[in-house]
């Protein structure tokens, strides 16, 4: 499109669009970080002079929060494992090999990103339960992975096809083994589709919350959303720390994004509208 | 896999860089290689069936029984033939449900496309500081929803909340209400907060959607005389309608599946005012336990995305040529 009259116009625009989009997580920073007796009243704040950490302190303080949080991070830690563990193979040969029904394979894993959460999280209650796994970190990780890893393939396998055969194959033929064509060939070229899946499954895992609430009721597992979600319900009205166990639990969520942003959003565009 | 169709007129590409998907036959196609590629299909395939397949295949056996908590423990269970759905469909609460689910998705659905097309329109011009603000956008869609449920909560609160506050200093004190304790406007309440969420994504995908019509189309226009709002009605719209669609039919997909925010911001009231099928199912499985039923709600509830799903598919194909 050509280049603006006045492009510094249009960012103006944007900056303002973006400052009222934003307001409610500029809010949530604001209250986490305003003395409890100014946040509740009819005249809000709108900047936490003097700014206090007693909210960070009371909600870090409880050891219940500290235990979610960590359970969170084994979690999502594992469901990326999982993710990458299944997905990669399976979106190699997808790509790369002739088979029957490798058609098929993809239009069931595009199938498998339809059903609601609720709806798996119901017979996953019963099965896990029968199985032993319900509250366990395993039976949490498997449940998250049944999202990440239809989405991982869908996201991979364009990225493992679009490395040139001829690139492998001379490298086969200038006697390069095929172990060796997978690590110094087609593994360099498929990292930033590694990184995208890696971070974005680590996203998933770690904002869970449908199966995290049906499937433990254990606190020693439950995710740290489950945690934000009963504290809601105890603590109605001490926003304080509510909002800074928001912001606690959204510090992870800024960082992978702030680190493999360009990676995200590419890997993100392509398995929706590409599949 | 289908060949390519060929079309008089080629829609546009909705994606920037094509890969080709059809590849060449590999010239000695040795049975050893396609044995390996079934090798390193099978853990990730035993997986989903073992954790996906299988409990979707086990909630339609559990939708056609008589199973309650005693079913959980391996107690009997008797096979009941429809009694499960019928006693779903006869159920008000199911279709005040489905009803809720029609209006939560066609107003979030309404309004996160038409802001996000605006401004993906916006971002698609270049202007200093473009990345940033627009990845500062994204981050509103990678809260997790539980975090963006207990936010608006927050700002729509009644007496102390940020959106209320901001009407009274624009002297709409009128409309400053507990917006989702009013069973009135409590719905509303959700889908503002599901188009927040929704906005940034649709802007996204929009966004790649532009990128792809050519600039000398809009060039041409111009030196013929068009104006900005002509190249939008001619130019713009009618090329983005494929990708447009496509947003749309995954955009329906993801708002039919809220659950977690619904959750956190009203629990599904006040009295149901906010129930949507994914509540209504949660409260039959998990609250009153009558798995039988809720196995058969939830089945109920797959008609909707599988119909957008086939739609996206169709799609895809016709553009690809193949999956």
């Amino acid at each position: 499109m050509k280049p603006a009259r006045h492009p510094w116009l249009l960012t103006a625009t944007a900056t303002l669009i973006c400052a009222a989009f934003l307001l409610p997580v500029y809010w949530m920073l604001n209250t986490s970080l305003t003395e409890p007796d100014h946040i509740l009243g009819e005249s809000p704040r709108w900047i936490p002079a003097p700014a206090t950490t007693e909210n960070y302190s009371a909600a870090l303080d409880d050891d219940a929060l500290l235990q979610a949080l960590f359970n969170s991070l084994v979690i999502s830690s594992g469901v990326v494992a999982l993710t990458l563990l299944f997905g990669v193979p399976l979106s190699y040969a997808l790509a790369r090999v002739r088979m029957r029904g490798s058609g098929t394979m993809v239009l069931a894993l595009l199938v498998a990103q339809l059903p609601p959460s609720i709806v798996l999280a119901a017979p996953l209650f019963i099965l896990e339960r029968r199985a032993g796994i319900d509250d366990t970190y395993l039976g949490l990780i498997a449940a998250d992975t049944t999202l990440t890893l239809p989405f991982a393939v869908i996201v991979l396998r364009p990225v493992l096809g679009g490395v040139p055969r001829d690139v492998e194959e001379a490298a086969l033929v200038d006697g390069c083994g095929l172990m060796g064509v997978l690590l110094r060939i087609v593994l360099p070229l498929m990292v930033p589709g590694l990184v995208a899946v890696a971070g974005l499954s680590f996203l998933i895992g770690w904002g869970e919350f449908v199966f995290g609430l049906t499937l433990a009721q254990e606190p020693g597992v439950q995710p740290v959303t489950v945690l934000l979600n009963s504290f809601v319900g105890q603590h109605g009205t001490s926003w304080g720390a509510l909002m800074a166990t928001a912001t606690v639990i959204c510090v992870p969520v800024v960082c992978v994004f702030a680190i493999f942003q360009r990676f995200i959003v590419g890997g993100l565009t392509a398995g929706s509208i590409k599949g | 896999m289908r060949p390519p169709r060929t079309t008089a007129v080629r829609p546009p590409r909705t994606t920037a860089p094509r890969r080709t998907f059809a590849l060449r036959p590999s010239r000695s196609p040795s049975a050893r290689l396609r044995r390996t590629g079934y090798l390193f299909t099978l853990p990730g395939l035993a997986f989903l069936a073992l954790f996906l397949a299988y409990p979707l295949l086990y909630n339609a056996w559990t939708s056609v029984h008589d199973v309650g908590l005693s079913g959980l423990l391996g107690g009997a269970t008797r096979f009941n033939g429809l009694a499960n759905y019928r006693a779903t469909v006869s159920d008000p609460d199911f279709w005040h449900a489905a009803r809720l689910s029609a209006v939560f998705t066609a107003g979030s659905l309404l309004f996160q496309f038409t802001i996000g097309f605006a401004l993906a329109l916006l971002f698609a011009r270049p202007f200093p500081l473009n990345g940033l603000l627009r990845s500062l956008l994204l981050v509103a869609w990678l809260l997790p929803p539980v975090v963006s449920g207990t936010l608006f909560r927050w700002m729509l609160d009644g007496e102390s909340g940020a959106y209320n506050a901001l009407l009274r200093a624009i002297g709409l004190d009128a409309l400053s209400r507990d917006w989702l304790i009013d069973p009135g406007t409590s719905l509303a309440g959700v889908v503002f907060a599901n188009v927040w969420v929704g906005v940034p994504f649709n802007m996204l995908l929009l966004l790649v959607g532009l990128h792809t019509i050519d600039p000398e189309l809009h060039e041409a226009a111009a030196i013929d005389g068009a104006g900005a709002w002509q190249r939008l009605r001619w130019i713009t719209l009618p090329l983005m309608r494929p990708v447009s669609v496509t947003v749309l039919l995954l955009g329906l997909v993801y708002t039919f599946k809220v659950f977690d925010l619904i959750f956190v911001m009203t629990g599904g009231g006040p009295v149901d005012a906010t129930s949507v099928l994914s509540l209504y199912v949660y409260e039959v499985f998990f609250r009153f336990f009558r798995f039988g039923e809720g196995a058969a709600a939830g089945l109920l509830l797959l008609v909707v995305p599988l119909l957008a799903g086939a739609g996206y598919v169709r799609r895809l194909r016709r553009e690809e040529g193949a999956v």
